[in-house]
């Protein structure tokens, strides 16, 4: 992930109200979760599973803090069962910024099976979603996702494809 | 040592402030019996108990958080006692009601039954204070000291399966719990988490 492209989500989380953070490490994020570990404005919670993040954002939202969650893309099938029988069962709101690998154009082999499960999941899952190509559109999905998971209630994901995880 | 025994006494030792997250299932029922509270976060689901707990303890390092959690819910996700553990708390007391079985999912055998320790496992993963207690007298002390002592501190009460007759039925879900909960720390913390202003669009 380019430098650009992490000033740009920096940027939108703190413009969207976003102050705390979790995520589970992962190659395609490195640069952006070291970012955003050192930066003392947000509440900083790394995790071993995905499934541990959706319960600690869970947790945070209904203590006053605005999560948002960093998925990595094998990790939201992981997510998926947090995803179900806390935030769906419970109607929590949750921004998700997921790198899509497997996304077209994505030479790796094993990335493959993600086009197949990342946008059929997110739908399975109640949970709307912009696919993002370009840095200079990323920091304003991440403000207009923030927005409608709050106002909506449930899970808002940003995928993030193209020249913004390069 | 009665479930229900320990909860009852562990009730007379709470603050009206202090919040409590817990387990789905029997421990939601009784807890909710004897300490009826919007502080109470009630019925998380398996696996996650601990870490809606550490949401919750991470976001407010000046309230005393109190996990009731339970050995199947925390036995299906054991990577949440490193990760509390790594968060240096100072606001947290985890206990465990291990009857060593899913008794909510029909009274099967849990891991706890066989060899798994859970306390030394919340030892090895981290937590600073861990112990176990089996009869009511260690229970009430541990868990006095424990609410007395800032820190992060592992209670494995093991206790017999079966709960009380005639506890009330807990008729609130998740979308309720959701709203009581927060509609209380609004007012208790002084912060908007609910439908706020919102004004990019």
């Amino acid at each position: 992930m380019e430098a650009a492209a992490v000033d740009a989500v920096v940027d939108g989380l703190k413009k969207s109200g976003v102050d705390f953070i979790s995520l589970m490490p992962d190659s395609d994020f490195s640069v952006l979760q070291e970012r955003v570990a050192n930066d003392r404005y947000f509440t900083y919670v790394p995790v071993s599973n995905e499934a541990i993040g959706v319960g600690v954002c869970a947790g945070a939202w209904l203590s006053g803090k605005r999560p948002a969650l960093l998925v990595p893309t094998s990790g939201l099938l992981v997510a998926a069962w947090p995803l179900t029988s806390i935030c769906m069962a419970w109607s929590l709101p949750l921004l998700l910024l997921i790198p899509y690998r497997g996304d077209i154009g994505d030479a790796f082999w094993l990335m493959g099976p993600y086009k197949d499960t990342t946008e059929p999941l997110l739908k399975v899952l109640n949970a709307p979603y912009s696919v993002i190509v370009k840095t200079e559109d990323i920091s304003k999905a991440i403000v207009d996702a923030q927005g409608s998971t709050i106002s909506w209630q449930r899970p808002v994901a940003v995928l993030l494809t193209g020249e913004t995880i390069k | 040592m009665k479930r229900y025994d320990c909860l009852k006494l562990l009730a007379s030792m709470l603050g009206p402030k202090v919040i409590v997250v817990t387990n789905i299932g029997p421990i939601s029922r009784e807890w909710n019996a004897l300490r009826p509270s919007d502080a109470n976060l009630l019925q998380v689901n398996l696996g996650l108990c601990a870490a809606v707990g550490m949401g919750v303890a991470v976001s407010l390092p000046h309230r005393q958080v109190v996990l009731l959690d339970g050995d199947g819910n925390l036995l299906l996700n054991l990577a949440s006692l490193a990760d509390l553990a790594n968060q240096n708390l100072r606001n947290l007391v985890h206990i465990v009601l291990d009857n060593e079985s899913y008794e909510g999912g029909g009274g099967l055998k849990s891991a706890t039954a066989g060899r798994a320790d859970l306390a030394a496992i919340a030892r090895g993963a981290g937590v600073p204070s861990a112990s176990v207690t089996a009869t009511l007298e260690d229970f009430e002390n541990i868990a006095r000291r424990s609410l007395n002592d800032p820190g992060h501190h592992f209670i494995v009460a093991k206790v017999e399966k079966g709960s009380v007759d005639k506890l009330p039925t807990l008729t609130l879900d998740g979308k309720e719990a959701k709203y009581r909960f927060a509609r209380y720390i609004e007012s208790t913390e002084g912060v908007q988490i609910l439908r706020p202003r919102y004004t990019h669009i």
